[in-house]
């Protein structure tokens, strides 16, 4: 199986999983990090050695970052907890994102639209880009608006986003609004810098970055309230309530220093897999590339086929030995076309088309040639498939 | 050999493409997601991440014989072509078969072509019937045998089709899935339609046709009528009445009376005699033909008008897409709005649905 779809998740880093193992099997690692005796001493530091490793990462101070179950949890915390504390403190509590991002920051910002907070957001271009001048008109004469949520790079199109840029821009137009960043995709794939970046919150996971899943991490200036979501013992400084999962954090603690010092060669690594996937697939007749080819991730290409299913077709890839994505995972078996590609403004039927391929650091160009080579035979089955007579269309 | 095998779950397709694995072939389970269990399933993210305990089923058995399997969502396409026809011909006074319909137009046309797409030779299922030399037999085990929910895939995709429980009986196939460890070996044959789910099945039926425009006309209370018209009674819905039924009409009387057929412009309900339901003749509208017939011929062979019904000796007279059907004896409370099924012995020549009756 070649696999082409670390935007889902990523293989484990072996040196991640030896951190893990560890943890879990070393008899001296296996107290609560709360507690007080020699056991929990030992335990505790494993998760601040972690918890330092993370911080370096992304350019932040150990205190600053609070664990969490993963990235979903992350921008959970963030835009949940800190838009309640603004609310509680009487101050402006609304939220602007975009309509690109990840379920887990959109379906909280509906929550949180459910609970009486306002909702506003962001216009974007056919190709996904958010400039910071559609920023500015979305911020401007909305004074109650508290928390700005916008991704650094996109799950489906693989964009990349100028954050430094529309983060000055809203501390130019909306002074008082925090500014939430999803990194969950761009960790391991861009250079993150919490603090040159000016941010006030920032998501990332850790089984994105070939660590473990179901561990990541929400980065917060020290002071800032947020309420918690979880209601329990004071563990993360209160932020988050429950048991640290020790061999997760220690895993991701490695993963996340390799994806710092390893940066700039998965990059290199990824960005010329990369072009080769996007210069292929533009070769090939009714193949429509998504998303902004200027300011990219590196690692995704998204493609429209026409007359395809794009279900249909990862289905097919997949037994062919290729494993791909017709949208987001968590879509899968659903109809609903990527609400991703519909914000660009794409018909139904072309959205429904889409693969998303995401490459990574265990890829290479065999992989990617196999790919291209097996890609046509798909493709014409499908549409055979789908254009005989027997696959008769809905009419209501 | 490549299979796509249907899945929804049960123990009787999970055997099937537990028999084809045995058999050596490269099998890939599909679930159709067909409609929604419950309506709380559609909350928060339009329901696409939770899925019906069915569809997990499949996802286990298949996990357990080491295949892979993917769901595809027909919700849609089973919305319109088999709820919305349920209760437009219930309203419009006949007695619908949803399976037939779900046969026809959603598990096998989109099925064989996804199957195509998918690089297989053959779709498999789970139904008891045999298919040979193109052509649609009745299952060995004839207590089982689902024949007659299958004419109206047609001919052509026939070829394409396999029926691995064909030669099976059910007590074998259980014995098969206990010893293949599987989960759903003791689940209990469903009697009702699949997307009733429990629920009252003439409350489903209102509630998609509301939807639909059609309640408020042909749905409501009426009047329980005699062949002359005298009003006897009162009923609930004509689309909660069966042709046949005697039990539960609340009719005054010692005689017994039965449901002969409705009138949906009076939302009538006629009841009448044992010897008054029976039919002599009757037509079958969009005949289609599994066999090597001409377009006009008349042949002798059995019909069969219900599941589980018994095949009646009759006179058949193809006329391009209509059959009329002239039986031997007088049979008991044909509906129209059901299939009509012709056999030769235990192969099925063709089929319909049932249009008038005509004596």
């Amino acid at each position: 199986m070649r696999y082409l779809d670390h935007n889902a998740t990523t293989p484990l880093d072996p040196r991640a999983r030896d951190a893990v193992i560890a943890a879990l099997t070393d008899p001296l690692l296996q107290g609560n990090p709360a507690s007080t005796h020699g056991p929990g001493q030992r335990a505790r530091a494993v998760v601040e050695q972690a918890r330092r490793a993370v911080a370096r990462a992304l350019g932040a101070e150990p205190l600053e970052v609070t664990f969490t179950s993963g990235g979903t949890e992350a921008d959970n915390l963030a835009l949940l907890g800190a838009a309640r504390a603004l609310r509680a403190a009487g101050r402006p509590a609304g939220i602007l994102t975009s309509p690109l991002e990840h379920p887990a920051v959109l379906a909280a910002a509906r929550q949180l639209a459910r609970e009486g907070h306002p909702l506003a957001f962001v216009a974007v271009d056919t190709r996904g880009r958010i400039e910071p001048d559609a920023l500015i008109a979305a911020l401007r004469g909305r004074d109650d608006l508290g928390v700005v949520s916008l991704a650094a790079a996109n799950h489906v199109l693989g964009n990349a986003y100028d954050i430094p840029a529309l983060v000055r821009a809203t501390r130019e137009t909306a002074p008082h609004a925090l500014f939430h960043c999803d990194a969950v995709q761009a960790m391991g794939k861009l250079p993150i810098d919490f603090k040159a970046w000016d941010l006030d919150l920032l998501s990332v996971s850790s089984h994105k970055i070939y660590g473990p899943k179901g561990i990541g991490a929400l980065v917060h200036r020290r002071r800032l309230t947020l309420q918690p979501i979880l209601h329990g013992g004071a563990q993360e400084r209160g932020r988050r309530a429950g048991t640290e999962s020790v061999a997760a954090i220690a895993g991701f603690g490695v993963a996340a220093r390799l994806a710092a010092e390893e940066l700039s060669a998965r990059r290199t690594h990824a960005v010329a897999l990369v072009a080769r996937l996007r210069s292929g697939l533009g070769d090939m007749p009714g193949v429509t590339l998504h998303g902004d080819p200027e300011r990219s991730a590196g690692t995704t290409v998204s493609a429209g086929f026409a007359g395809c299913d794009g279900q249909l077709l990862a289905m097919c890839l997949d037994l062919a030995g290729f494993a791909v994505s017709s949208g987001a995972a968590c879509s899968s078996g659903s109809p609903e076309p990527s609400p991703v590609l519909l914000a660009l403004g794409l018909p139904v039927a072309d959205a429904r088309s889409a693969l998303r391929i995401s490459v990574g650091a265990g890829n290479t160009f065999e992989d990617v040639e196999a790919l291209l080579a097996a890609l046509p035979a798909a493709i014409a089955r499908v549409r055979g498939a789908l254009s005989d007579g027997d696959w008769r269309t809905v009419e209501p | 050999m490549r299979i796509v095998c249907a899945m929804s779950g049960g123990v009787d397709s999970s055997v099937a493409a537990a028999l084809l694995v045995d058999a050596g072939h490269e099998v890939v389970g599909l679930t159709m997601r067909l409609y929604d269990a419950s309506g709380h399933e559609r909350q928060g993210r339009g329901g696409t991440c939770c899925s019906p305990a069915e569809i997990d089923q499949a996802r286990d058995v298949c996990a357990t014989l080491g295949i892979p399997h993917y769901t595809v969502d027909e919700r849609e396409r089973f919305t319109a072509t088999v709820i919305d026809d349920f209760a437009r011909e219930y309203a419009a006074g006949r007695t619908p078969n949803p399976c037939v319909r779900c046969n026809e137009h959603v598990k096998f046309g989109p099925l064989v072509a996804r199957a195509r797409a998918l690089g297989a030779e053959a779709l498999a299922t789970g139904h008891y019937a045999r298919s040979e030399d193109g052509g649609l037999l009745r299952a060995v085990d004839e207590s089982k045998d689902q024949s007659y929910f299958l004419f109206a895939i047609g001919p052509a995709l026939l070829p394409f089709v396999r029926f691995p429980l064909g030669t099976w009986r059910k007590d074998q196939v259980r014995e098969r899935a206990r010893a293949l460890g599987l989960p759903n070996a003791d689940t209990p044959d469903s009697q009702e339609l699949c997307f009733v789910g429990g629920r009252d099945h003439g409350e489903v039926v209102e509630e998609r046709a509301r939807a639909l425009g059609l309640a408020g006309d042909a749905l409501g209370p009426g009047e329980v009528v005699d062949e002359t018209g005298a009003v006897l009674g009162a009923h609930a819905g004509i689309h909660r009445v069966t042709i046949g039924q005697r039990r539960g009409l609340k009719i005054p009387g010692t005689t017994a009376r039965y449901v002969l057929r409705v009138i949906p412009d009076k939302r009538q309900v006629v009841v009448g005699g044992a010897e008054a339901l029976q039919t002599r003749a009757l037509e079958l509208r969009d005949f289609r033909r599994l066999a090597p017939l001409g377009a006009r011929e008349v042949l002798r062979a059995a019909v069969q008008i219900r599941h589980r019904g018994r095949p009646a000796p009759a006179t058949i007279e193809l006329d391009a897409g209509i059959a009329r059907v002239r039986f031997d004896e007088p049979v008991g409370a044909a509906a129209a709005g059901q299939a009509g099924v012709v056999y030769a012995v235990d192969r099925v020549l063709g089929g319909g649905w049932i249009d008038g009756v005509t004596g």
